[in-house]
C-alpha cells in the first residue's frame, strides 16, 4: 500500500506526463461532446499515434481521453438528447429536460462538480482493492482464466440491452477472426489461405478502427445532418446550497457505480442506468418529476458512471477482463504496449500500477477544471455539423491504421471490418464483442484453454471434472450460468419482468 | 390533478425507458436482409469449420479445437438469429434491400472510401487525402459552398499532416 502510495505520487512531478493527461482530458472532453464520436472511437485511434511514445506519456495520454470522453459524452446528452457515450443514455432522460428549460449552464455545473467527487472515489477504490484482487487472482488456474475470458465474451454483449445470442456469435467471431495467423504454440498455420500478408494475423488495432470509427462514420452517413439548437448558458459554477444537497445522493450513486463497474462485464452504462433507477426509487419527494428535469435524475447517473470509471479498471487492470467497448479498447491499448493486463501486471509492475492510479486521480480533476471552463464553448462546439467530421474521421481511422505497421493492408483490413461493422449495427449485431473476441481469443482463451486441457492430461472427463471439483472454478461457472440464464425468458418470467 | 396525471404518465413512460435500456427487449420487426445476414453467418460458420478441418487434430489441446468451437457457437448463433428472423414479419416501414443497406449517401461515401484507398499509395497521403475530402463533403453539401469546402479540406489536410508527420512522427501512407 506505501509502496503503491509512492508510485502515486510520480506523475505529479513530471511535467511532461502531467500536460498529456491534462491535454488528453481536453480532447477527451471535446471529442465526446461532438456527437457521433466516442471515447472508443478515440482511444481506438490514438492507440497508434502512441505507439511510438514512451510507454508513460502514451499511458498519460490515454488515460486523459478515457476520463474526458466519459464526462463529454453527458454534455452532448444534456444539450442535444444525443448521449455521446452508452453511459450517458441514462443522463439525457432528465439531462435534456433540464436544458430545454434554460437550465444546461447549472445542469453541466452541477454534474461536472459531482463527478469529481465520484471519480475520486472510484480512483480510491482502485488504489485499495486492485493488489487485493490481484494477490487473490494468483490461485487461479489457466482453467479458471479461460473462464474469465468466456465471461467478458459473454457479459459484454449481453448486458446493456443487447440481444445475447447476437452478442455471443459476434464474440465467436471476433474468436475466429484471432486465429488467423501463425499459432503461437505449435507454429501451425491457421486460416492463412496461403496469404503472406495473413501469416501475423489481422491486426486487432485495425479491426477496431474499421469497427468504431469507420462503420460509425456511415451510419453517420444515413441519417440527416441535425442542425443543433443554439444553447443558452449563463450561470455554469453550481450554487453551494445545490451541491450540499444533491452530494450525499452523488456519493451513493458513486458507490453503486464502483461496484456495478468492477463486476466483470458490466460498465458505465448499467451503472448509470441502475444509479437512476436506485435514485428514482429513493427521492420520495422531487422538487420536478423524473423525466421531466429532475436534479435526481442526473446527478446519480452522473455520479455513478464516474465511479464506474475506477471500478471498472479493477477488473481490466487485475484479471484483463473489460466492463464495455470503452474498457476493452483500453486493454487493447496496454497490449499495444507490451502490458498483460492480468495480475501479475499490478504485482510485478506496482509502480505502473500506481502511476496508472495516478493518472486517473490528475485526469478527474482536470476534468472538474477543464470541464467547468468548457461549458460555453461546448454549447458552440456541438453545433459543428457532422456532415463536416465524419469525412475526417475516415481520414484519421486510415492515418490511424497505416500507423500500425505502415501497410497498405492493414487499411484494406480496416474498411473491410468497417463495413462489416455497418452491417452489423444495421442489424443490432453488437460490435464491442467482436473485438474484444479478437484481442482475448488467440492469446488469452485459446491459450488458457489448451494449457488447461494439457494440465488435464488431454483427458475430456478430467478436464470437465476440473471444473466441478475447483471451488473457484465452480463459482465461475456457476456466475457464467447465472448470467446466461438472467437473459433467458424463463428468468425474466420468474422475476416478473415480463 | 390533470398536471399529476400527466407527470405519472411521463415518469411511467420514462420507468419503461430506462427499463428496456436495461433488459434486452426483442425487436417485434424484421429489417430488410436481415435474414440474408444470418444465413452469412451460418455460412462462416460452416466455412470456419470446413477449414478446421486441415488443421492437426491430434488430441484435445491441438490448434484445431478452438476454431471448431468458435465455429460451432457461430453456426449455433446464426441459425437462432434465422429462425428469430423468419417468426417476426418485415418491418412496416421496410424499404427495398438495396436502399435500406445502402442509400446512395453510404454507397457514394463507400465508394469514395475505396478509390482514396487505391489511390493512397500512387497520390500519397496529400493528395489523395485532400481529393477524397473534397469530393465527400461536396457530395455531403450537394455541391454548395464549394470553394468553402476546399478551403477547409486544404486546412485539414495540412494540419494533420504537419501534427502526425512532424509532432507525432507518424509515418503517413
Amino acid at each position: 500500500m506505501l509502496e503503491n502510495l509512492h508510485y502515486f505520487l510520480i506523475p505529479f512531478t513530471n511535467w511532461e506526463v502531467m500536460i498529456l493527461i491534462w491535454a488528453g482530458v481536453f480532447c477527451g472532453i471535446w471529442l465526446g461532446a461532438i456527437p457521433g464520436l466516442s471515447v472508443t472511437m478515440a482511444i481506438s485511434l490514438l492507440i497508434t499515434f502512441t505507439f511510438s511514445w514512451e510507454l508513460n506519456n502514451a499511458l498519460a495520454m490515454m488515460c486523459g481521453v478515457f476520463v474526458g470522453g466519459v464526462y463529454g459524452g453527458a454534455i452532448t446528452a444534456i444539450l442535444l438528447n444525443i448521449p455521446g457515450a452508452p453511459a450517458s443514455v441514462a443522463s439525457s432522460l432528465d439531462g435534456y429536460p433540464l436544458g430545454q428549460k434554460g437550465q444546461a449552464g447549472m445542469a453541466i455545473g452541477l454534474c461536472t462538480t459531482i463527478s469529481v467527487f465520484a471519480g475520486f472515489i472510484g480512483v480510491l477504490c482502485l488504489l485499495t482493492l486492485a493488489p487485493v484482487i490481484s494477490d487473490f487472482a494468483l490461485r487461479f488456474s489457466p482453467r479458471d482464466f479461460f473462464l474469465l475470458g468466456c465471461m467478458g465474451i459473454l457479459l459484454i454483449g449481453s448486458i446493456g440491452g443487447g440481444d445475447p445470442i447476437k452478442g455471443i456469435t459476434v464474440g465467436a467471431i471476433g474468436v475466429l477472426v484471432s486465429m488467423v495467423g501463425m499459432d503461437p504454440e505449435t507454429g501451425e498455420m491457421r486460416y492463412t489461405f496461403g496469404s503472406v500478408n495473413l501469416m501475423g494475423g489481422i491486426h486487432f488495432v485495425a479491426a477496431m478502427i474499421g469497427l468504431f470509427g469507420v462503420s460509425e462514420a456511415l451510419i453517420q452517413f444515413r441519417s440527416e445532418n441535425i442542425e443543433a439548437v443554439p444553447q443558452n448558458i449563463n450561470r455554469v459554477f453550481p450554487p453551494l446550497r445545490l451541491l450540499k444537497k444533491y452530494l450525499p445522493l452523488g456519493l451513493r450513486s458513486s458507490v453503486l457505480g464502483v461496484i456495478v463497474g468492477a463486476l466483470p462485464g458490466t460498465g458505465g452504462d448499467v451503472a448509470a442506468l441502475l444509479a437512476y433507477d436506485q435514485a428514482k426509487r429513493t427521492t420520495k419527494n422531487p422538487e420536478v418529476a423524473f423525466g421531466e428535469g429532475a436534479i435526481e435524475g442526473l446527478v446519480a447517473p452522473e455520479a455513478a458512471n464516474k465511479g464506474a470509471i475506477g471500478g471498472a479498471f479493477i477488473p481490466m487492470l487485475t484479471l484483463g477482463i473489460p466492463g464495455d467497448a470503452a474498457t476493452a479498447v483500453m486493454i487493447g491499448a496496454l497490449f499495444v504496449h507490451g502490458l498483460r493486463p492480468g495480475p501479475m501486471l499490478v504485482l510485478e509492475t506496482p509502480h505502473l500500477f500506481g502511476m496508472i492510479v495516478s493518472m486517473l486521480f490528475i485526469a478527474v480533476f482536470a476534468m472538474g477544471v477543464l470541464g467547468l471552463l468548457s461549458v460555453r464553448p461546448f454549447a458552440k462546439v456541438i453545433e459543428i455539423p457532422k456532415n463536416l467530421i465524419m469525412p475526417l474521421v475516415i481520414v484519421l481511422s486510415v492515418i490511424g491504421t497505416f500507423a500500425i505497421q505502415n501497410s497498405l493492408a492493414d487499411v484494406v483490413a480496416m474498411i473491410v471490418f468497417g463495413i462489416l461493422g455497418y452491417f452489423m449495427r444495421l442489424y443490432k449485431y453488437p460490435t464491442g464483442p467482436l473485438v474484444l473476441g479478437i484481442i482475448l481469443g488467440s492469446t488469452f482463451l485459446d491459450q488458457n484453454y489448451r494449457r488447461a486441457m494439457q494440465m488435464a492430461g488431454n483427458d475430456l472427463g478430467t478436464f470437465f471434472s476440473g471444473f466441478l471439483t475447483s471451488p473457484l472454478s465452480l463459482f465461475l461457472l456457476i456466475f457464467i450460468v447465472f448470467m446466461l440464464f438472467s437473459q433467458t425468458r424463463i428468468y425474466r418470467k420468474l422475476r416478473g419482468l415480463e | 390533478m390533470p398536471d399529476a396525471t400527466k407527470s405519472h404518465q411521463t415518469e411511467e413512460h420514462h420507468a419503461s425507458e430506462s427499463h428496456s435500456l436495461a433488459v434486452y427487449v426483442a425487436e417485434k420487426e424484421r429489417q430488410p436482409g436481415e435474414r440474408t445476414f444470418a444465413f452469412l453467418l451460418i455460412l462462416l460458420g460452416a466455412f470456419g469449420y470446413y477449414f478446421a478441418l486441415d488443421l492437426s487434430s491430434d488430441s484435445y489441446s491441438s490448434p484445431s479445437v478452438f476454431p471448431k468451437i468458435a465455429s460451432v457457437v457461430i453456426l449455433a448463433g446464426g441459425l437462432i438469429s434465422l429462425v428469430r428472423a423468419y417468426k417476426r414479419p418485415l418491418a412496416a416501414t421496410a424499404q427495398n434491400l438495396l436502399s435500406y443497406l445502402l442509400p446512395k449517401k453510404v454507397l457514394m461515401l463507400l465508394v469514395l472510401m475505396v478509390l482514396y484507398c487505391l489511390a493512397l499509395p500512387y497520390l500519397h497521403f496529400p493528395a489523395s487525402s485532400f481529393l477524397f475530402l473534397v469530393l465527400s463533403l461536396t457530395l455531403l453539401y450537394r455541391g454548395r459552398h464549394f470553394f468553402r469546402l476546399c478551403l477547409y479540406s486544404a486546412a485539414a489536410v495540412a494540419i494533420l499532416f504537419l501534427l502526425f508527420r512532424y509532432v507525432m512522427l507518424v509515418i503517413l501512407p
